[in-house]
């Protein structure tokens, strides 16, 4: 049962990321393999921060800031040009491979590439239901839980959210009826790159010491819950983030915990070789 | 050891692993994230099959393997495996996924076999690899030989890597070569002209993986140990920096990258950082990658053809006296209706596009297929074409069933399509363009190409001949050696028709093939079909224009949200008021 209360965590961190992500590919349609880099980036400001003797959840709203910040800044100086020239979209597949790695050891020549934590109170444990959770495991679950909630109220019921929705179903169509499509896509990098920064301090807290090249492996899982959802899919994100995660955690009591990533990579493969448009996409 | 040895055995590795790559993302468009795990796949056996058994130094590591064999044993299982273990990927590179999801599943794998490696110590050792590899024909390891011989494995690689040059040149430069890189330039049309691209794909991910592990496999006898480290994900980054750099799909370009990225600047920096006791620890590798990205982001910016660019094959024109009069030969079918539909359907997600169509296509007739916008004319060609499946209905061409066949295997049995959309082989030239669509080019297959010019001249030299003479009939002589993609858009769509009979077609469905074209070539193009349907020639044309179907088309089929509405001669279609109807209305 240890092992569900695991799994539940990591969805929930999952959750986040994968939301995100799958967002920013469905509206911008750049598929960004830098996005693990910004949430260490995120990761890194939220612990110098947290080293200056804020609050880590002070540093959380922060690490936020930065990850909205770098990825508008990403947007506007790279990908953006890039997608006016006409690039083809396996060029900026590279290219954002390119700024994963700047990102990744621009952090790393500064950290110096050594592990690190967060100081931050003694956490109480609490037991029910058969499950053991930390404090702050719970406040992590909960803000999983707000932002999914979040994403639903701002796609369903709000003005951006709908035209996120139109541009990332037909930019072209969007733009004729109206819908200031540079405008949302702007908008668009801010809010997945908030998300992307939350994950990333969120991630930090809940492995407790990261290095640079921590989230390398967690971009895997990532893409395996974007991809097992439908890529562009919100929802199909959110219900892969906690098959993945359970997935992964409950098939860590039964195998080696050293191989609890190789499912979410079967999976990742399987579904990209059967049905790439995931369990919530349309049929081709 | 001396430092120049180093560094020719670097570039000897690093130049075939560049090479392999760029046939792979340069030529035939797959873009491999997972290279390096081809280059340690071979370095693993070449290691194992090298070894003595683990028990081996007081069994000290773990490995699978341990055969002791003599060399030149170790290296081509080195190069098998890089080759087999290409097969499984196969399915990703398939012929439906796109190409960014799968360069994604690459990458994905790379990342996770790595972790695998890693982990497993049974394997490979784990974390801390194999080491004491042997050098070849030698009992101890590199470090401890002579001079002498080490000049002779350095330049023994880089003999091996000028024949990995000549090797993928000769592919490179022949008809299969040509169908490699019009599969990269538009893989769905590639597919619509008969090129099978599962097949083609599998080529290179095979060859390219055997190169791959070749290179593993001398890396690996000069080091003398193998372990994750050297084969992170990001390795292949620095191989694709170098690849882009040199000039991707331009063979001396991935030299020219190798030696500049790979070898120039990791190798001899990594030397540098090695050796200043006065910087802190991680600083410059971790700002070596900061660069790789850079010069990425920064190359594919300012010169993403790269230094050198893929060289344009000029074609000249056969000797106008060689010229010989071919006529060509028809296919007969058991029954005049040569293309027949029955109940044909396709759902696109609840949206009935095509909605229970018959017809039949009549052999000799031009029939022209019109209807409002979204009426799934163009559906219904791609069905009929193969480029989509049907969700119900069948499919009959020549009175044989093809419901299930895919659509390169009806182009080569003479049901041939173009698409609405410009679809040229853009970084073909025209003439590129016509040859790629001929069938049974003795040099359009590996083997064929490997054989050489002198196996596939003749047949090149005929497709050459009936390629001018279509391009002259067209007027479009003075630009047979420009690339398509340059072209005018009226002229791009002259391109697609002229290779769509290079197929010699049979049955011929085209979309659209007026649109943006300049009404004197129009008027040409509409003879030259009138011609064509005269001599044998089966052709359903989707056309907006009535003008141009009122002249050319008998007969005509209408539709109408995705359902048949009539069919008869234009003058027949206009006194009927449904039809007029569904215009005005739609």
């Amino acid at each position: 049962m240890a092992s569900v209360g695991f799994g539940l965590i990591t969805a929930a961190v999952l959750a986040i990321s994968a939301v995100g992500f799958t967002l920013q590919f469905a509206v911008t349609n750049v598929l960004n393999l830098a996005f693990a880099s910004i949430m260490t980036l995120a990761a890194f400001v939220a612990y110098w921060i947290n080293q200056a003797g804020m609050s880590i959840w002070i540093a959380l709203i922060a690490s936020m800031a930065v990850g909205a910040l770098v990825s508008v800044a990403l947007n506007y100086a790279v990908y953006s040009p890039f997608q006016r020239r006409g690039s083809a979209p396996i060029t900026l597949v590279i290219v954002s491979l390119g700024m994963a790695l700047i990102i990744e050891f621009g952090v790393a020549a500064i950290d110096g590439g050594i592990s690190v934590s967060y100081n931050m109170g003694q956490s109480r444990t609490l037991r029910f239901a058969g499950l053991i959770l930390t404090t702050v495991q719970l406040i992590i679950i909960a803000i999983s839980v707000v932002v999914m909630v979040g994403v639903y109220g701002l796609l369903r019921y709000t003005k951006l959210g709908k035209a996120m929705r139109a541009t990332a179903a037909n930019r072209m169509l969007a733009r004729n009826c109206g819908i200031r499509a540079g405008q949302v896509i702007s908008a668009t990098w801010a809010l997945t790159g908030a998300l992307c920064g939350l994950a990333g301090t969120v991630f930090a807290i809940d492995v407790g010491s990261f290095d640079p090249t921590s989230t390398d492996i967690f971009l895997v899982l990532i893409l395996a819950a974007v991809f097992l959802g439908g890529p562009g899919h919100a929802y199909g994100a959110m219900l892969g983030a906690l098959i993945i995660g359970l997935a992964t955690e409950v098939s860590a009591a039964y195998i080696a915990a050293d191989y609890k990533y190789v499912v979410a990579f079967v999976i990742l493969l399987a579904m990209l070789a059967v049905r790439p448009t995931g369990l919530l996409g349309a049929k081709t | 050891m001396l430092y120049l040895i180093i560094l020719l055995v670097y570039t000897a590795v690093d130049a075939m692993a560049c090479l392999g790559l760029s046939q792979q993302f340069g030529v035939a468009g797959v873009t491999n994230f997972g290279f390096i795990i081809f280059q340690a796949a071979g370095a693993y056996m070449a290691a194992v099959l090298a070894l003595p058994s683990d028990s081996a130094n007081g069994g000290f590591q773990l490995y699978i393997g341990g055969f002791h064999l003599p060399f030149p044993l170790p290296w081509i299982g080195a190069a098998a495996a890089g080759g087999v273990l290409a097969l499984p990927f196969t399915f990703l590179v398939g012929r439906r996924l796109r190409g960014d999801f799968a360069a994604v599943g690459l990458l994905v794998t790379a990342v996770l076999l790595n972790l695998l490696v890693t982990n497993y110590r049974p394997l490979f050792n784990g974390d801390a690899g194999v080491s004491l590899v042997p050098a070849p024909l030698h009992s101890g390891m590199f470090v401890g030989t002579s001079n002498g011989y080490q000049y002779g494995f350095a330049i023994g690689g880089l003999v091996l890597a000028v024949a990995v040059y000549w090797f993928l040149r000769r592919i490179t430069e022949s008809p299969y070569g040509r169908s490699l890189r019009a599969m990269r330039d538009n893989d769905k049309v590639a597919d619509s002209l008969g090129k099978n691209l599962v097949a083609l794909r599998t080529g290179v991910l095979v060859t390219g993986g055997a190169i791959a592990g070749l290179s593993g496999a001398i890396l690996v006898d000069f080091i003398g140990v193998w372990s994750p480290a050297a084969w992170s994900y990001a390795e292949t980054i620095v191989l694709f920096t170098a690849v882009i750099i040199g000039g991707a799909g331009n063979h001396v370009g991935a030299l020219l990258g190798a030696l500049l990225v790979p070898v120039g600047f990791e190798e001899i920096t990594r030397y540098i950082s090695n050796n200043n006791p006065n910087l802190p620890p991680n600083l410059l590798p971790s700002l070596q990658w900061v660069a790789i990205g850079l010069l990425i982001a920064v190359f594919l910016w300012v010169r993403p053809q790269g230094v050198l660019p893929e060289r344009k094959r000029v074609i000249e024109p056969p000797a106008q006296e060689a010229r010989t009069q071919r006529t060509r030969r028809w296919r007969s079918s058991p029954t005049p209706e040569v293309l027949k539909a029955i109940g044909v359907s396709k759902d696109f997600g609840g949206v009935q596009a095509v909605a229970g169509v018959s017809l039949s296509v009549t052999k000799g007739t031009l029939t022209g297929l019109i209807g409002p916008n979204g009426a799934g004319k163009s559906t219904l060609l791609s069905l009929l074409a193969g480029t989509e499946k049907v969700s119900s209905g069948r499919i009959s061409y020549m009175g044989q069933d093809i419901t299930v066949l895919p659509a390169y295997r009806r182009a080569r049995v003479g049901l041939v399509r173009t698409f609405q959309l410009a679809s040229e082989f853009k970084r073909l030239t025209v003439v590129e363009n016509l040859l790629s669509a001929v069938p049974g080019n003795r040099g359009d297959s590996f083997l064929g190409a490997l054989a050489g010019r002198w196996y596939w001249r003749r047949d090149e030299a005929g497709a050459a001949e009936r390629a001018y003479a279509l391009i002259e009939s067209f007027g479009l002589g003075d630009k047979a050696n420009d690339y398509a993609g340059d072209l005018s858009g009226g002229q791009r769509r002259l391109v697609e028709i002229m290779r769509a009979l290079m197929t010699e077609p049979d049955v011929l469905l085209l979309d659209e093939p007026m649109a943006g074209v300049h009404p004197d070539l129009a008027r040409r193009i509409g003879e030259a079909l009138r011609e064509l349907c005269r001599q044998g020639m089966t052709i359903l044309m989707v056309e907006h224009e009535l003008a141009i179907v009122d002249e050319l088309c008998d007969p005509v089929i209408v539709m109408a949200d995705g359902q048949v509405l009539a069919q008869g001669t234009m003058a027949e279609l206009r006194d009927r008021s449904e039809v007029v109807e569904a215009y005005l209305v739609g």
